[in-house]
């Protein structure tokens, strides 16, 4: 059987990127990240995620931390 | 999640304000907060000439954006600070930003003044931070004053105000909390200082910067520790994800039930301020610290 294509989520702060095989929700994914709702933001193909938005495999999506230095 | 207003798919979803929004009803809603922020305060008139400070940073430039789209008499100011890793790109994107926006900018050379930063870095014992923010705030104040401008306004958000007041509370610090607030009225040698973008938070400026196109990424300056706030900021967030509105709500009635109070103590027995024999500009000793730094670069 294929497998389904992972999900690639880049954490642009830490400048990491992490591979997931399979994610449902953004919701999921902030739970995985340690992160609330409003800590971040959820990034894909240009648009902003809200946490129940569904994740489809092979999606591309860039956490960017809103918490600024100083 | 749908928007609250359009019902169109949400974007951001708000918690605190217990709503949703898509791009579109997202910017009214900051919109809103800003004019809100601006007239409960009584900020400044449409009309009176208001100056903003531009680091370069997503909040400073949401903000000169909004001021401008809504038709206020602004002008950004940015201070280059003279520091090779940064300063140059910080001060390329700002002009990039204000000429695309069509708004007007001016810009003070900190090495023109005689206090380029690396040099001022290498003849302080202080940490560096401290001295560079007096000198910003020094230069903020002296240009707006030097060319008559009724306010200068800067881009500090919820969490910042939050942040800060939580730390003086911890040193119940009278002379900080008898002033901190979106709105300090100017007196003898101080310009008024407003901050319009206080009622919204880190993440609704990052939201809003992003959904504006606002791109950003800039070179971090190369003296800064990283996040020095970010513990208290992650327990205050933790407070406000357990009780959304908390932030807001512990500021405003701050505001509203104790800063009177500080006030008054602060009155009976502040520091004392005249004139800098220099340069004029208020202080609490004979020669201002900016001055006595840009005497010892000489
Ligand atoms: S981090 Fe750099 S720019 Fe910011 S206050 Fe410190 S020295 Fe100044
Ligand atoms: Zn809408
Ligand atoms: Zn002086």
């Amino acid at each position: 059987m294929p497998q389904p294509s992972p999900v690639t989520v880049v954490l642009e702060r830490e400048g990491r990127t992490l591979v997931y095989p399979r994610l449902t929700t953004a919701h999921q994914l902030l739970n995985r990240l340690e992160l609330g709702v409003n800590d971040c933001l959820v990034i894909r193909d240009g648009e902003l995620l809200t946490p129940d938005r569904k994740i489809r495999p092979g999606d591309a999506i860039t956490v960017r931390t809103v918490v600024s230095r100083g | 999640m749908k928007c609250s207003r359009c019902g169109a798919v949400a974007q951001v979803a708000l918690p605190s304000h217990h709503s949703g929004f898509c791009p579109d009803c997202f910017r009214v809603f900051f919109s809103r907060q800003v004019e809100r922020a601006i007239h409960q305060h009584r900020m400044f008139s449409q009309q009176e000439p208001v100056l903003v400070a531009l680091s370069g940073g997503k909040d400073s430039l949401s903000l000169l954006r909004e001021l401008v789209l809504q038709g206020y008499n602004v002008t950004g100011l940015h201070i280059d600070l003279g520091i090779p890793e940064s300063s140059p790109a910080a001060r390329a994107k700002v002009e990039a930003f204000c000429a695309a926006l069509g708004a007007r900018l001016a810009v003070l050379d900190m090495a023109s003044e005689g206090v380029p930063i690396p040099a001022v870095k290498a003849c302080v014992t202080r940490p560096i931070c401290s001295v560079c923010g007096k000198i910003k705030r020094y230069y903020f104040n002296k240009f707006a004053m030097d060319n008559g401008f009724a306010a200068i306004c800067t881009g500090h958000n919820l969490d910042d105000e939050v942040g800060r007041l939580f730390a003086n509370t911890l040193r119940w610090d009278v002379g900080y909390l008898s002033d901190q607030g979106p709105s300090l009225p100017g007196r003898d040698g101080f310009v008024a200082k407003c901050r319009p973008l206080y009622r919204l938070s880190e993440y609704e400026t990052a939201a809003y910067a992003f959904l504006s196109g606002i791109d950003i990424h800039v070179a971090p300056c190369p003296y800064s520790k990283g996040a020095s706030f970010t513990r208290r900021k992650e327990l205050m967030n933790r407070l406000e994800g357990e009780s959304p509105g908390a932030k807001l709500q512990f500021y405003e009635s701050f505001l509203k039930n104790a800063r009177p109070h500080f006030e008054a103590a602060e009155d009976r027995g502040g520091v004392a301020l005249a004139p800098c024999e220099r340069c004029g500009y208020p202080t609490s000793a004979v020669v201002c610290n900016v001055c006595r730094i840009r005497e010892k670069l000489g």
